[in-house]
C-alpha cells in the first residue's frame, strides 16, 4: 500500500488524499486522551528504564545502613528497604528488567503466536488441530514448574526467564489469531482474493494479519504486566533476576516479607506496576481503534 | 371502506446522534395508518422508513433523539408513554414481524415455548396457551402443527420460520401488524405465498398491517395505501393505484420508471436516478430530492415545497401547486421522466458461430455430509449431496448468460467451481479450450488473468482494511505487473467505472452499495479478463442505482467484448441484460434458452413459477392466489428420485415421480428437462 503511495509520479490529488488520510488517523489519536494518557504512561516507563543509571538518586544496590527501612523522607522519596537501599532508585533500575523481558519477550510471543494461529486457522484440519494440541500442550504446564525443570539443567538466568516466558505465552496469542482467522476464511473477500490468484502468504500477510492483529495487540497491552510479575515470580524462586540486581518482582517480594512494618515498599513496588498496565492497556486499545478504519473515536 | 384511523403520525422529527454531528433521520413524518388497510412505506436505504416503524413502538438505538411530533394511537401519544405502559401495548396491540426470522427467533427455545411465553400476561392454562399456538400455526400453513411446535427454530426451513415468525406475532390478535421488510431473506415463490398469507390474516382477523419495503412488487401487490419516503421525509402519500399509475411526485415517478420489471420493452440501459442521498447532517432548506430530480428548478433547492393534498393523500412537490407550477406535470404513463442514458457503444452481438469461450459439461459437485468412518458406523453409503449435479452449459465470446434460481439451487457453488475455487467431482469444465476443472492452483493462475468473479456483498467482498486504490490495483499487483504505474492504472481503472478519483483513499466501509460494487466492477477488470463471473450483481442495491451498475456491465462489455456469466435470482433484471438464461434447480438445469424465448414461452413449469411468482409492481396485475406454487424448495439431503420438482408441480403426474426426465431440445438453441412441456401453439408450429 505503501509503495505507490510514495511514487513521485503520483499526481498530486491522489498523494494529497492519501496523505489526508494519515493525518487524520493521527489527528485521531492525538485527540482521544485514553491514547495520549497511554503514550505518556508507556514512554514515561521507556523513559525511566532507559534513563535509569542517570535519573536515579542512588546507586540501587548501596546500603545505608543507617536510613535502613526509613518510610518516605526528602532523601528517599519512596523510603528505603532492609538494608538500606533506596527503594526509588530501585525501582528506576527494576524498569530495566521489566522493560527488557517484557519488550523482548511480549513480541517475540505475540509475532510466533500470531503466525501459528493464522496458519492453524487457515490452513488444513489436521495442521489446525495438531497446533491446538501443541497450544493446550504447552499451557497445561505450569511456568513456574516448567523453568524450574529448565533451570535444574541450565542454571539460572535471566535467558532461561526469557525463553519460558515466551514459550508459555504463544498458546494465548496463538487461539486469538486461530479463532479469528477462522471466522475470516470463508468471508468473501478471502475468497475474492483467492479468486485473483493471491498466494496463501499474501492472504494470511496482506489480509488477514491487518484484521486479526486489533484483539492480539490488546492482549500484548495486557501480557505486559503478567509476564512482569512471571519474571517477578521466578525470581522470587532465586531462578530468575538474581540478588543484589533489582527488579519490580525482588521489591514486592522483599516488600512482603515487612508489609507490616514498611508497606510502602509495597505500595511504591506496586504503582510502577499500575502504572504501566494502565499505559499499555490505553494504548493498545486506543491503537485498535487507529488501526480498525471502522472505528471512530467516542466510544 | 372504513375511514377510521387507528395511528396517526404527526410531525415526527427524529436525530440521531453519531460522531459526524446530528443526523437529522426524519423530518417532519406525517401520515394516518387507517383500521383495516394495509398500509406500505417504501423507500429505498437511507429514507428512513424502517426508523419510522421503530419509532412507533420506541425501539430505536440509543442514540436516536425525537425532536419533535407525535405518535397517536387510540387518545395516546406513544411517544410520552413510559417504559412500563410501551411494554403493555408491545406485543399485546402492536406487534412486529422481522426481517430475518433466523435471527429474531430464539434459537434454544421450542416454538411451543416461545409462543406461550408470548401470551404471558393471558390468565390461561398452558394447554390453552398451547392450543392457541397450534391453531395459529395451523392458520399461517405450517403443515402437521400439532408436533412441528416443539420443533426449534433451526428444524425449520426458512419460510416456515418466517410463517412461524408471522404467526407469533399474531397471537395476541394485534391490532395492528408491523412487518419490517417480511420478504427480503425470502425467496421469489416464497414471497408470494407471504403476501397471501398476510393479506389472508388481515382479511381474517381485521388487522391494519403496515409493511416496510424497498420492492415495489411487494407494496404494489399486498397494500391499500402507499407512504413513499425519501431521505428522511414523506414525499408523497396516497392510495395504492393512484400511487403506481398517477404518482405526483418526480421522485416516485422516477422510482416506478427505474423498476426494471416495469420497463415493458427489453433494453439493455436502464433508467436510473442519478446522484446520491443528500447528506443528512446539513439537510436542504427547499427540496430534499431537489439535486437529484428531473425537473428540479433554481428554487426547488431553497424554498421548501408545498404539500399538495389529493384524494386522501398528497405530494410535496413545488411543481404541483404556487408560482412554480407546472400545468404539463405529470406527464402522461408512457413518458420517461428519468434520465435513460441511451449512449455508449451498440450493444455486441454474440456470434453464434464462434466456439464457446467456457464449456461446462455434466459437470458435478458433491459435498460430503459425515466423515468416512461414521457413515460406515451408521450404515450410510453414500455420505455425499449434490450440489450440482450434471450441469452442461456454455458461454460463447461476448455474451451473456444469466443463471436463475432460488436459494439452495447450487448455482453459486456453480460459479465457484468454475472458477476452480471449489473443486468439482466429475465433467470438465473447458475456458477457450482447456480443460481447467481440478487444475493446480499454481498452473491456473494465470488463468485467473481472463476469468475473473464478481461476488455478492459489494461491500463484504472487499478487504476491509485496505483503501480503494490498494483493492483496485490488488489483482495488477498480484500478477505482477512490472513496468506499470499502479497510481495511474488506480486512476485508469476508477475512471473507467466512474468511480470519483478522490474515492481512491477511501476504506470499503465508507463507500456506499453502489460505489463499493464500482470498486468490485473495476478489480475484476484490471487484467482485462475475457470471462466474468457475476454474483448477484445487483443484490444489496436500490433500485435507482442497480441501473447504474448494469449499465456500466453492458458498456464495459460492448467495449471489450467482455463474457458475463450472471448468477442471480432477480428474473426482472435478467430479461434486460441476458442473451441468454438457464433455470436451475436443486443443482440441476431444467431449462436453457435464449432470453427471450424462455420469458414468453416458458416450457418447465418451475420457470413459469418463477416469471409468474415475480410481485408485479401495478396493483391493477395482482395474481389471484391460485397463481402461487405452493411448498418450497426440498433440502438436497432429500433429492426425490423422480423430477426435482415433482413434488411442488401443479402438473406433476404419477410418470414425475420415477425418474428423472432427461434434457430435450424443443428447438437447437432451447433444451428444458420436463416429462409434460408447457406447450402453446406457437411452440408446435416451431418445432414441427
Amino acid at each position: 500500500m505503501s509503495a505507490p503511495l510514495s511514487d513521485p509520479a503520483a499526481p498530486a490529488e491522489i498523494r494529497e488524499s492519501a496523505s489526508r488520510e494519515r493525518r487524520e488517523k493521527l489527528w485521531r489519536f492525538l485527540t482521544d486522551w485514553q491514547a495520549m494518557a497511554g503514550l505518556v504512561l508507556v514512554v514515561l516507563f521507556f523513559a525511566s528504564a532507559i534513563f535509569a543509571p542517570w535519573l536515579a538518586p542512588y546507586d540501587p544496590n548501596a546500603m545505608d545502613i543507617p536510613a535502613r527501612m526509613s518510610g518516605p523522607t526528602w532523601a528517599h522519596i519512596a523510603g528505603t528497604d532492609q538494608l538500606g537501599r533506596d527503594t526509588f532508585s530501585r525501582i528506576l533500575h527494576g524498569g530495566r528488567v521489566a522493560l527488557y523481558i517484557s519488550a523482548i519477550g511480549v513480541s517475540a510471543s505475540l509475532s510466533i503466536g500470531l503466525v501459528l494461529g493464522m496458519i492453524a486457522g487457515y490452513g488444513p484440519r489436521w495442521l489446525d488441530n495438531l497446533m491446538l494440541l501443541m497450544f493446550d500442550a504447552v499451557r497445561s504446564f505450569p511456568a513456574v514448574i516448567l523453568a524450574l525443570a529448565t533451570v535444574a539443567l541450565t542454571g539460572p538466568s535471566l535467558t532461561v526467564v526469557l525463553a519460558i516466558v515466551i514459550l508459555t505465552t504463544i498458546p494465548s496469542y496463538g487461539r486469538v489469531a486461530r479463532t479469528a482467522t477462522l471466522a475470516l476464511r470463508h468471508t468473501e473477500f478471502i475468497l475474492a482474493e483467492r479468486s485473483l490468484g493471491a498466494s496463501t502468504p499474501r492472504i494470511l500477510f496482506q489480509h488477514i494479519m491487518p484484521n486479526v492483529i486489533g484483539p492480539l495487540l490488546i492482549l500484548a497491552a495486557m501480557e505486559v504486566p503478567v509476564v512482569v510479575s512471571i519474571e517477578a515470580g521466578l525470581s522470587f524462586l532465586g531462578i530468575g533476576v538474581l540478588p543484589p540486581q533489582a527488579s519490580w518482582g525482588t521489591i514486592l517480594n522483599e516488600g512482603y516479607l515487612v508489609i507490616r512494618d514498611a508497606p510502602w515498599m509495597v505500595i511504591a513496588g506496586g504503582i510502577p506496576l499500575i502504572l504501566t498496565t494502565l499505559g499499555f492497556t490505553f494504548l493498545g486499545e486506543a491503537l485498535r481503534d487507529v488501526f480498525d478504519p471502522r472505528m471512530g473515536r467516542g466510544r | 371502506m372504513t375511514k377510521d384511523i387507528l395511528l396517526n403520525i404527526e410531525g415526527l422529527s427524529l436525530d440521531f446522534r453519531t460522531n459526524r454531528g446530528r443526523v437529522k433521520a426524519l423530518r417532519d413524518i406525517s401520515f394516518p395508518v387507517q383500521k383495516g388497510r394495509i398500509l406500505g412505506i417504501v423507500g429505498e436505504s437511507g429514507s428512513g422508513k424502517s426508523t419510522v416503524l421503530w419509532s412507533i413502538l420506541g425501539l430505536l438505538a440509543g442514540n436516536a433523539e425525537v425532536t419533535a411530533g407525535r405518535v397517536d394511537y387510540g387518545a395516546r401519544d406513544l411517544l410520552t408513554l413510559d417504559a412500563q405502559a410501551l411494554r403493555a401495548i408491545r406485543g399485546e396491540e402492536i406487534s412486529v414481524v422481522f426481517q430475518d426470522p433466523m435471527t429474531s427467533q430464539i434459537p434454544v427455545l421450542p416454538y411451543a415455548r416461545q409462543m406461550s411465553d408470548i401470551l404471558y400476561r393471558r390468565s390461561m392454562s398452558e394447554a390453552d396457551k398451547r392450543k392457541a399456538a397450534i391453531d395459529m400455526l395451523r392458520r399461517v400453513g405450517i403443515p402437521d402443527p400439532d408436533s412441528r411446535i416443539d420443533a426449534y427454530p433451526h428444524q425449520f426451513s426458512g419460510g416456515m420460520r418466517q410463517r412461524a415468525g408471522i404467526a407469533m406475532s399474531m397471537l395476541t390478535g394485534p391490532n395492528l401488524l408491523l412487518a419490517d421488510e417480511p420478504t427480503t431473506a425470502l425467496d421469489v415463490t416464497m414471497e408470494a405465498q407471504m403476501i397471501g398469507l398476510m393479506r389472508g390474516l388481515r382479511d381474517d382477523f381485521d388487522t391494519t398491517i403496515v409493511v416496510v419495503s424497498h420492492n415495489l412488487g411487494l407494496i404494489a401487490e399486498m397494500c391499500d395505501d402507499v407512504v413513499v419516503m425519501y431521505a428522511g421525509e414523506v414525499v408523497e402519500t396516497g392510495e395504492v393505484h393512484e400511487i403506481f399509475h398517477n404518482a405526483r411526485h418526480p421522485y416516485t415517478r422516477a422510482l416506478l420508471e427505474c423498476d426494471p420489471a416495469r420497463i415493458a420493452e427489453v433494453s439493455r440501459k436502464l433508467p436510473v436516478i442519478p446522484g446520491d442521498i443528500p447528506d443528512l447532517t446539513r439537510p436542504l432548506p427547499g427540496c430534499i430530492f431537489a439535486d437529484r430530480c428531473q425537473k428540479a428548478m433554481p428554487d426547488c433547492a431553497k424554498v421548501a415545497p408545498p404539500m399538495v393534498a389529493r384524494g386522501g393523500g398528497m405530494a410535496r412537490c413545488h411543481l404541483l401547486e404556487g408560482p412554480l407550477a407546472d400545468a404539463s406535470w405529470p406527464p402522461p404513463a408512457d413518458v420517461v421522466t428519468v434520465g435513460r442514458d441511451l449512449g455508449g457503444l451498440a450493444p455486441v452481438k454474440a456470434r453464434s458461430d464462434a466456439p464457446p469461450l467456457l464449456e461446462v459439461h455434466d459437470l458435478n459437485v458433491r459435498f460430503r455430509t459425515m466423515g468416512p468412518l461414521k457413515a460406515r458406523l451408521n450404515g450410510v453409503s453414500d455420505p455425499f449431496v449434490d450440489a450440482v449435479l450434471d450441469v452442461s452449459l456454455d458461454v460463447k465470446p461476448g455474451e451473456t448468460l444469466a443463471l436463475v434460481g432460488e436459494s439452495g439451487s447450487g448455482k453459486t457453488t456453480l460459479g465457484r467451481t468454475i472458477l476452480n475455487l471449489q473443486g468439482a467431482s466429475g465433467g470438465t469444465v473447458r475456458f477457450d479450450g482447456r480443460d481447467i476443472a481440478g487444475m493446480a492452483e499454481g498452473q491456473f493462475k494465470p488463468l485467473r488473468r481472463d476469468m475473473t468473479m464478481m461476488f455478492q456483498d459489494p461491500v463484504g467482498s472487499l478487504s476491509p482494511r485496505k483503501s480503494v486504490r490498494a483493492l483496485i490495483t490488488e489483482p495488477l499487483v498480484i500478477h505482477g505487473a512490472q513496468g506499470r504505474d499502479l497510481d495511474t492504472e488506480a486512476e485508469r481503472l476508477a475512471d473507467m467505472v466512474r468511480l470519483p478519483r478522490s474515492f481512491l483513499s477511501r476504506y470499503p466501509h465508507e463507500l456506499s452499495g453502489g460505489q463499493a460494487r464500482r470498486v468490485g466492477v473495476a478489480r475484476a477488470l484490471a487484467l482485462n479478463p475475457r470471462l466474468i463471473v457475476a454474483d448477484e450483481p445487483t443484490a444489496g442495491l436500490d433500485v435507482s442505482v442497480q441501473g447504474e451498475i448494469l449499465n456500466l456491465m453492458a458498456d464495459l462489455q460492448a467495449e471489450h467484448g467482455l463474457s458475463y456469466l450472471i448468477i442471480t435470482h432477480n428474473l426482472p433484471v435478467v430479461r434486460h441484460i441476458a442473451d441468454r438464461i438457464a433455470i436451475m434447480y436443486l443443482g440441476r438445469i431444467v431449462e436453457d434458452g435464449p432470453a427471450a424465448k424462455v420469458f414468453a414461452r416458458p416450457a418447465h413449469p418451475y420457470t413459469r413459477a418463477l416469471v409468474e411468482g415475480v410481485p408485479q409492481p401495478d396493483p391493477d396485475r395482482r395474481r389471484p392466489p391460485t397463481a402461487v406454487i405452493e411448498g418450497e424448495v426440498p433440502s438436497l439431503l432429500r433429492r426425490p428420485k423422480g423430477c426435482d420438482f415433482a413434488a411442488r408441480c401443479p402438473l406433476a403426474q404419477d410418470a414425475c415421480h420415477a425418474a428423472k426426465p432427461r434434457h430435450t431440445h424443443i428447438a437447437p438453441d432451447h433444451r428444458h428437462a420436463c416429462l409434460f412441456p408447457l406447450r402453446t401453439p406457437s411452440d408446435l408450429t416451431e418445432t414441427a
